[in-house]
């Protein structure tokens, strides 16, 4: 197969295989689990076939410059086969998860429909083309929250709508990069200096696509679909693809569409909202008393370092920004995983509920502690060294950003002790729930030790994914730096450490307080003044979705009143008004005849009357 | 060709005259069962005399026939020719299908009053072919009082006090139109010395400068206005919807189709364009009239009961697109006249004929008393709804394209504004539709009405086969309208 054939398979053959799952009837579980397994293993060997390959595919489409181009280069090639690794793995868990019940045929329609956007949006060289796959995972992103029930409905709507409305800006974005830049192909796009109208077509663009990966103000319904949708959806897009996706595009329009330049506004603005999703979402992860909604909460904390990372525009902080992508993408999916596997085995995420399963589960429980000790950034695992490259990039734009990604670490770190000790160790609350747990199965296992490994294996040899992906993308903008191997600044990685120590004492301090690993943040959570900013979040008052639809309630109403208001003048002022000149009319109709005759005469005298006045 | 025009003259002017002499030769029983049968053969003999007379015109490429029949005054000074043309064939044509679907209604309607009805129609498809092909006024004025004295009658056909009442009105009234004309006409021969149409137009080309313009100014006048009356044009229009309401069915089918139009806006068309086009503020005054009349019939309608007399208050409206056509004084508001003319004749004799089958159904005429029929009477249900939606003049319908004819040529001519409120008028019609339709046809089925059944045999071909001409006639209008261009008549 050439490699041609193979771009245009990745984006058909996963879509004709979910029709063919639809078709199939709902018993044949089997069937539609090996179809689904068989697509992603192609899917996977398809994109490791690309690895390394420089690809374009052009078919004229839609005119006006709109032509249906595919692009493998080192940066899409890397994506493509990061997602086809994920969609495997995830593929693999998913098909065991939910054996039995009754959406798993919708669940795999959708999820690889999923997977032919994406491969079709990371593969795409025009702009449109691009949109046109990116606004695809938004019907699949509905599907998928929406599966399990109709009384999903309401989440459902909620991701559709902040995400439809990340599209949107994405949309706008689009076209006025496309306008400035005179075309819609991705790889003719010389950088635009960001100046004037650019600007605001640089900042719809980036917010779209960093609405896409979750970040705030688009980050309101990941922690309602963690608990609504099924787990390996969480698994899947907010954690791994829809990251990949996000950042993906971003980094494409820091480096190829736009000229950003370090220190300068836009880039100023990317790090604060990077800074702010880093430190608001933690600090909502913190206080979650639910496995998957504290993870839900991390996953937008994170995607924060990301965006700051690229957005400090410096060589050091993009390659920390993708490095963190990827490396989030698989300790994230992993954390979800022995979420999923928790989950299944003892029937609640509920974490006042759980507790010691780490004897019970003790290969979970490793793969747990390994992806934890990621997200935290604990040396040598993967997340210590993007992160020490995130801060490092901080700390050169300004001192405010890398405070706020260090209050990040030391809350990520709190809150992780506070998940394993609530979760894996100590007693367990309530003994019916925990005591006849066993290990997960193999195919929900090898998931989660397959991506565990990855993180050691990104950590400890971090020049594999730095040589081979990441330093490639930039290519001479690196100027030579390797950042490979243990990070450059000492100091650094000093304070990072003793951040880490401080999140332990803490963690100790406030099991001391309350005498469980649960309660270990509650002296935080019950703070003064933040106990009362923490009750309005939880009650929603910051939820930019509810803020949206007040304002959207607002709108409505007045709409609706202007259109009382019309509705009035057409269904009864106009009415009264012409039923009364027809009544009146009629009344004179009343068969008088003297009257007829006497109307005669009257028009008889207008003639008259227009006559002599014509003449 | 002069055999068949021969025929289709003498079929126009002499065989309803024939039909009545032998009728009312045979014993009266017998003339009864004949009745309507030979009337309905003599009105598909006259359209197929209209059509013949119309393929004559297209073979020799002339504008106008001239024929007479029986005798011959071409000599003499006072009149006799008589001709037909474009616009007198479409009329003729009406003429014998209106008659047509009115003895169709007759078949069901009128009892045993069948050789009455028989020969007083005949009397008026005399008086309208006459008035249809006349050349000089006092012969206009013989055949309108034919076609009014024989209409009195037949409204008053079942002696009812209703019946008699709408028959008396009219009778007054068209007594002070023939005063009107009959004084116009002695002002005009007293100047002319002649009242043919083309010796009058002449004189009145330039009436300023003859002996006593006041006379003829005064015959001017007197003759709108009297012919205004017949018509029904707002504001002479008090004696139509009390005259079409109170007519037994088929005389109403007849009066609202085709009477008042060719008694009416026929002759108001034919004297603006040949008596008195040189005159130059006929045209402002009929476009007042034209526009008072679209307003004024339109939202009168909005308040009525009685599904007669909203269709006479719509006849009025649209009677008044007519006179606005013609008022432009250009080809294509001409033509706009002439095709809303017989799109009229058809709409118009439709829903009267829905009204004959509603009345006979369901016993009533008050659309209060009617409501959820749309199943009872899916027939007469469609029918309406072509019928008003042509009235309303929604495309692809027949009436869609006559009113945009005439509404292209009042903006052309440069009266925007009547323009406008002649479109806004539409909307006032698509009102009454609407009114009617929810209070006939929709809604849950009124108490009383379970037994109602769907009209059958006459009164059903009768709306069919209209409502055939009206689809068929708007889908295939393009057709019309390139035909009439490649003859040069656009």
């Amino acid at each position: 197969m050439s490699g041609l054939q193979i771009l245009l398979t990745m984006i058909i053959l996963p879509a004709i295989a979910a029709l063919l799952i639809l078709i199939i009837p709902k018993k044949a579980f089997a069937v539609k689990s090996t179809i689904l397994l068989l697509i992603v293993l192609v899917n996977l060997i398809a994109a490791i076939s690309l690895w390394g390959k420089e690809l374009t595919f052009l078919m004229p489409w839609g005119g006006f410059g709109i032509d249906f181009a595919l692009r493998v280069y080192h940066f899409s090639s890397f994506i493509v086969a990061a997602a086809a690794g994920f969609a495997f793995l995830v593929g693999l868990y998913a098909v065991a998860f939910l054996r039995g019940k009754p959406f798993a045929g919708k669940f795999f329609f959708y999820y690889l429909v999923t997977l032919a956007m994406v491969n079709g949006a990371v593969l795409a060289n025009n702009l449109v083309v691009m949109l046109f796959f990116w606004e695809g995972l938004l019907v699949t992103l509905f599907g998928m929250v929406m599966v399990s029930g109709r009384e999903k409905f309401p989440t459902a709507v909620k991701a559709l709508t902040l995400s439809g409305f990340a599209d949107l800006l994405l949309m706008v974005g689009i076209g006025i990069t496309a306008w400035q830049a005179g075309t819609f192909a991705m790889d003719s796009i010389t950088p635009i200096p960001v100046n004037g109208i650019s600007v605001l077509g640089f900042v719809c663009f980036a917010l779209g696509a960093m609405g896409k990966a979750g970040s705030m103000p688009f980050h309101s319904w990941i922690p309602d679909a963690a608990i609504d949708a099924p787990l390996p959806f969480m698994a899947f897009l907010p954690a791994a693809l829809e990251k990949l996706l996000g950042i993906y595009l971003l980094a494409r329009i820091c480096l190829n569409f736009y000229d950003l330049q370090p220190g300068s506004g836009v880039s100023i603005f990317l790090m604060t909202i990077g800074s702010i999703t880093i430190v608001l979402a933690v600090a909502m992860a913190l206080i979650q008393k639910n496995y998957k909604r504290l993870l839900s909460y991390h996953a937008i904390s994170q995607v924060g370092y990301m965006v700051l990372g690229i957005g400090t525009g410096l060589p050091v902080g993009i390659v920390g920004g993708l490095f963190h992508m990827i490396n989030h993408a698989m300790y994230k999916s992993c954390l979800f995983l022995t979420g999923g596997a928790v989950e299944k085995q003892t029937g609640t995420a509920d974490l006042k509920k759980l507790g010691g399963l780490g004897k019970y589960m003790p290969i979970t429980t490793i793969c747990f502690l390994i992806a934890a000790a990621s997200i935290s950034g604990v040396p040598p695992f993967n997340g210590f060294f993007s992160k020490e490259l995130v801060f490092d990039a901080a700390i050169e734009s300004g001192m405010i950003f890398y405070i706020a990604a260090v209050v990040g670490a030391f809350l990520t770190a709190a809150s992780f002790l506070k998940l394993g000790h609530a979760a894996f160790f100590g007693k367990s609350r309530d003994e019916e729930t925990t005591k006849n747990t066993k290990e997960a199965p193999l195919a929900m296992l090898i998931p989660m030790i397959v991506i565990a490994a990855g993180c050691v294996l990104f950590g400890v040899y971090n020049a594999l994914p730095l040589h081979t992906f990441i330093q490639p993308i930039l290519g001479h903008a690196l100027e030579g730096e390797d950042f490979a191997g243990w990070p450059h600044t000492a100091t650094l990685v000093i304070i990072s450490v003793i951040v880490l120590v401080l999140s332990i004492a803490n963690h100790a301090y406030g099991v001391k307080k309350t005498g469980n690993g649960l309660g270990s943040v509650d002296h935080i959570h019950y703070a003064p003044v933040l106990s009362n900013i923490y009750n309005g979040a939880e009650k929603h008052y910051f939820d930019p979705f509810d803020l949206l639809m007040w304002v959207v309630k607002g709108f409505a109403w007045l709409a609706f009143g202007i259109d009382r208001a019309i509705d009035w003048i057409y269904n009864v002022f106009c009415v009264f008004i012409v039923s009364s000149i027809s009544r009146g009319l009629k009344e004179m109709n009343d068969g008088s005849q003297s009257r007829y005759i006497v109307w005669s005469f009257t028009g008889l005298a207008v003639i008259l009357f227009v006559f002599i006045a014509l003449v | 060709m002069p055999t068949s025009l021969q025929f289709a003259t003498a079929t126009i002017m002499g065989l309803p005259f024939l039909a009545i002499l032998i009728l009312n030769l045979v014993n009266r029983k017998t003339g009864n069962q004949l009745a309507l049968g030979v009337g309905i053969i003599v009105a598909v003999i006259q359209m197929i005399s209209a059509i013949i007379c119309a393929g004559l015109l297209w073979a020799n490429q002339k504008d106008f026939i001239d024929f007479s029949i029986f005798w011959n005054m071409t000599d003499s000074a006072f009149a006799g020719r008589l001709s037909i043309d474009f616009f007198s064939i479409v009329v003729l044509f009406c003429i014998g299908m209106v008659s047509f679907i009115s003895f169709l209604t007759a078949k069901q309607t009128v009892g045993d009053k069948k050789l009455n009805f028989t020969n007083l129609l005949m009397v008026i498809m005399l008086g309208m072919n006459g008035i249809a092909v006349v050349t000089d006024l006092f012969s206009l004025y013989v055949f309108l009082e034919i076609t009014g004295i024989a209409s009195f009658v037949l409204i008053a056909l079942f002696k009812d006090p209703e019946g008699l009442e709408g028959a008396f009105k009219y009778l007054i009234m068209s007594a002070i139109a023939s005063a009107f004309l009959l004084i116009s006409m002695a002002c005009i021969f007293m100047n002319v010395g002649s009242l043919v149409y083309s010796d009058v137009a002449a004189a009145m080309l330039n009436w300023q400068a003859a002996d006593q313009p006041l006379f003829l100014m005064a015959a001017f006048i007197f003759f709108i206005a009297g012919i205004c009356i017949k018509a029904g044009v707002a504001p002479f229009h008090g004696w139509l919807p009390d005259a079409y309401q109170s007519a037994p069915a088929p005389v109403s089918v007849l009066l609202g189709g085709i009477v008042t139009k060719v008694a009416g806006v026929y002759a108001i068309i034919r004297i603006t364009s040949d008596v008195f086009s040189g005159v130059a503020t006929i045209n402002m005054i009929l476009m007042i009239l034209g526009t008072i009349s679209i307003v004024f019939g339109a939202v009168a309608t909005l308040s009525q009961k009685d599904f007669k007399r909203i269709l006479a208050y719509s006849s009025i409206s649209q009677i008044g697109y007519i006179v606005l056509g013609i008022s432009t004084g250009s080809p294509i508001g001409f033509l706009g006249a002439v095709l809303h003319f017989f799109n009229h004749a058809t709409f118009k004799t439709t829903l009267f004929v829905n009204s004959a089958s509603l009345e006979k159904q369901v016993g009533t005429r008050d659309i209060n008393e009617m409501g959820g029929l749309e199943g009872k009477m899916p027939l007469t249900n469609v029918s309406t709804i072509l019928a008003f939606l042509s009235t309303s003049g929604i495309p692809p319908l027949a009436g869609f394209w006559s009113k945009l004819l005439i509404i292209i040529a009042v903006w052309q001519a440069g009266a925007h504004f009547v323009a406008g409120t002649a479109v806004f008028a539409s909307v006032f019609t698509l009102a009454y539709f609407l009114f009617v339709m929810r209070h006939v046809f929709y809604g849950p089925l009124k108490e009383g009405l379970e037994d109602v059944k769907e009209t059958k045999g006459s009164l059903a071909l009768a709306t069919v086969l209209l409502s055939i001409v009206t689809v068929g006639f708007g889908v295939l209008f393009p057709f019309v309208l390139r035909f009439l261009q490649a003859q040069g008549m656009l």
